[in-house]
């Protein structure tokens, strides 16, 4: 359900506005009147009822990070570091090592993102040759009352799945 | 004073040194020109063609510039679009049937294959037919692993099995797309010097095992130092870094060039001596078996050293100059002792004519310039007169067992100062009366001197996480005249007066000071 929206005209120039107190006891008055009728029926509120109602991710949002894997469930991640490398704050920490599965020869051992200092800009996404990164899980919330726990890890991150059809991914990154 | 002629490239006229070839002469005055297989110290072989460039006005019109000497006059064409042609069409060439496996790849970011696709083709793969299938992970022996797709057949590794280190374990098989690099089956590289090949190879076709996927090569910082493995004092660069919530550590060590000292290459073992730089390294500085800040330990020692009838301080050979003035000068002051005795480094023939050499200290020379006893007898005498002995880093358990120290030293007491655990053997871990955590040589700056008389400044880039004083600080929180590095430094100008001439250890040129063609000449 997309939220309701009313564009109210600025005011506050003729002198009647100017002398402040009228229009404090007219806010009063408003608020109240609000207040009664909220209390009453709700139904009119022009905010979304979140968490009750969840609005629409677009497919191309950036959301938080899954890990693809192959059809046979092993990871596409190779451990390039591109998106390492060019993650601006600094927030993905990968350690690499041999890979035995025979696809090919190295694979990360260790793969984690810190989502406290994430800046949701895409570019792990954008750097990676293997399609082996997305932001497509559209899952936006995401909290945590202690800082290690905003740390996630491969395994986690492996077993997210897409929040969307690939037609619709495919879709959203041409819209983007 | 080498002779200079001109010539021209480009049309533009430019000055380069005589009795090289092109692609040596040109590169000395900041004009490149791509090659895979000539390298300066393997010589050249004309196999790759990548360094074709034109000749106006000769016969004939295009040359490969490994095997054309600089002479005077000579017109040479770099940017003609025909050059181009081919630089691009060489390219081409090699990517037929490369895999192109970058992203899994040790070698991207120093690549020369990445390299000249970025700067000489550029241009998407016409392969419509599917490349051909080589061995990927061949285990070449002697810590290097190969990769035959990516090989493109320079023969550099070949020859320098063959011309450097004459033990030719490797060759070429094979033409054409077939062609690839073996080893003679149960015959695989096995010599002192096989990991150079890793650094020859311009691609990833040989790469190190130890070093495999440990960093990819961007992240690496790099610090130009002298390795610590030996006498002869190779040049070397410490590659090392500090990951996110980690220390700082070293990930590989490579030869730098130096022709006075050790060319192009460095042993194996001295490669790997970086481990011990990163791991088992003493962390705490004690006092009578407890941990104390530094300066309550110095305070002690100090004190010590004051009331004692004879202090003897042992220095290592591997110390810097500056480090052994500052210990030098705090023992004349002091009235105490100095040794640098340490048989134990030097390991009877285990030296070859190359660059491995018995003496496994990196500055004895250093040691003899500043008259530095380092006697068996004059260290013995010094010990039993002793009743307090202050060691700075000298591992003394090379020279001499367990029993032996701990006779020596039965009623004095000792401060050890060191990088590692052991330095005394391990009975006298419990028994000594302070230690103090060192840093190592890839941690501080300084100067030492080879076994040829060279001079050679290295830098310490590795920053660890605990904070450990250098044996200059020790000294002069003892009291040393030499109250940091830059005293030291003046120390060290005074008495070796041929490094008079250069104002803080880094103006020392890089390829070092021949000291004794300076003693020679004066
Ligand atoms: S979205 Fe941006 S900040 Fe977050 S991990 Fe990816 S590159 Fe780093
Ligand atoms: S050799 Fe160079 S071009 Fe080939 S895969 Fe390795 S880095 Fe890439
Ligand atoms: S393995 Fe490397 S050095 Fe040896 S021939 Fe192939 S590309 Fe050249
Ligand atoms: S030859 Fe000696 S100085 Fe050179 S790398 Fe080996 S151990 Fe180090
Ligand atoms: S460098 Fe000249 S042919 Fe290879």
């Amino acid at each position: 359900m997309a939220a309701k929206v009313k564009q109210l005209p600025s005011r506050g120039g003729t002198p009647a506005e100017k002398v402040y107190l009228i229009e404090i006891f007219k806010g009063m008055g408003i608020t109240l009147r609000h207040f009664l009728r909220n209390l009453w029926d709700n139904s009119n509120l022009y905010v979304r009822h979140y968490p009750e109602v969840q609005p629409n991710i677009p497919a191309h949002w950036r959301g938080r990070h899954r890990l693809l894997t192959h059809s046979d469930g092993t990871p596409k991640c190779v451990a390039c570091f591109m998106c390492q490398t060019n993650c601006p704050a600094n927030c993905i920490m990968i350690k690499a090592g041999e890979r035995t599965d025979g696809i090919t020869e190295k694979m990360p051992v260790s793969f984690t993102i810190d989502l406290a200092e994430c800046i949701y800009c895409g570019y792990c996404v954008e750097a990676c040759p293997e399609d082996a990164i997305r932001m497509d899980t559209g899952i936006y919330a995401f909290t945590s009352s202690n800082r290690e726990e905003m740390k996630i890890e491969m395994d986690e991150m492996l077993s997210l799945k897409g929040g969307y059809t690939e037609e619709e991914y495919q879709k959203g990154l041409e819209d983007e | 004073m080498t002779e200079m002629i001109k010539l021209f490239v480009n049309g533009e006229e430019v000055e380069v040194e005589s009795g090289k070839n092109l692609i040596d002469a040109l590169e000395k005055v900041g004009i490149e020109i791509p090659h895979f297989c000539y390298h300066p110290a393997l010589g050249a072989d004309g196999n790759c063609r990548m360094c074709l460039v034109g000749i106006e006005e000769g016969r004939p019109p295009v040359v490969p510039a490994c095997k054309t000497p600089a002479k005077e006059g000579m017109k040479v064409l770099l940017d003609a679009d025909h050059i181009k042609k081919i630089q691009h069409d060489v390219m081409e060439l090699e990517f037929i049937n490369h895999p192109t496996d970058c992203p899994i790849c040790d070698q991207a970011g120093e690549c020369k294959l990445q390299d000249y696709y970025m700067k000489y083709e550029g241009t998407e793969s016409r392969m419509r037919v599917p490349q051909v299938k080589k061995r990927k992970v061949q285990d070449f022996g002697g810590g290097v692993i190969h990769d035959q797709e990516r090989c493109v057949a320079c023969g550099r590794c070949v020859r320098f099995l063959r011309q450097i280190t004459k033990t030719g374990e490797l060759g070429l098989v094979n033409r054409g797309d077939d062609c690839r690099v073996e080893f003679f089956p149960g015959r695989p590289i096995n010599n002192r010097y096989g990991l150079n090949v890793v650094d020859l190879c311009p691609v990833g076709a040989l790469t190190s095992a130890d070093f495999r996927f440990k960093q990819r090569a961007w992240f690496l910082k790099r610090a130009e130092s002298i390795c610590h493995g030996c006498s002869k004092g190779c040049n070397i660069m410490v590659d090392h870094n500090k990951e996110k919530y980690e220390d700082d550590i070293i990930y590989r060590i490579r030869p730098r060039h130096n022709e006075q000292v050790n060319g192009w290459f460095m042993c194996d073992a001295g490669r790997m001596t970086y481990k011990s730089e990163n791991d088992n390294r003493l962390e705490e500085c004690t006092l009578a078996g407890t941990v104390r800040p530094l300066t309550d330990i110095l305070a002690d020692a100090q004190s010590r050293i004051e009331k004692a009838s004879k202090a003897l301080f042992l220095v290592s050979p591997s110390a810097s100059l500056e480090q052994l003035v500052a210990v030098q000068a705090l023992a004349e002051k002091t009235g105490a002792a100095v040794s640098a005795f340490s048989d134990g480094y030097i390991v009877k023939d285990d030296g070859d004519d190359f660059l491995i050499k018995d003496d496994k200290a990196a500055n004895r020379t250093g040691v003899d310039l500043l008259s530095i006893a380092k006697s068996r007898t004059h260290f013995d005498n010094m010990a039993k007169e002793a009743d307090v002995f202050i060691n700075f880093d000298n591992d003394l358990s090379r020279s001499l067992s367990e029993e032996q120290i701990g006779k020596l030293f039965k009623d004095t007491w000792v401060l050890n100062a060191a990088t590692h655990p052991g330095h005394l053997g391990t009975a006298m871990a419990g028994k000594a009366g302070a230690s103090v955590a060192l840093r190592s040589w890839s941690e501080y700056h300084g100067v030492v001197v080879n076994c040829d008389g060279i001079a050679q400044k290295f830098v310490g880039g590795v920053m660890k996480n605990i904070e450990r004083p250098d044996i200059v600080e020790i000294a002069a929180g003892l009291g040393s005249p030499a109250t940091g590095a830059a005293a030291a430094w003046a120390l060290v100008q005074k008495k070796i007066p041929a490094l008079a001439e250069f104002g803080s250890f880094l103006e020392l040129p890089a390829e070092g000071v021949n000291l004794t063609d300076n003693e020679a000449g004066k």
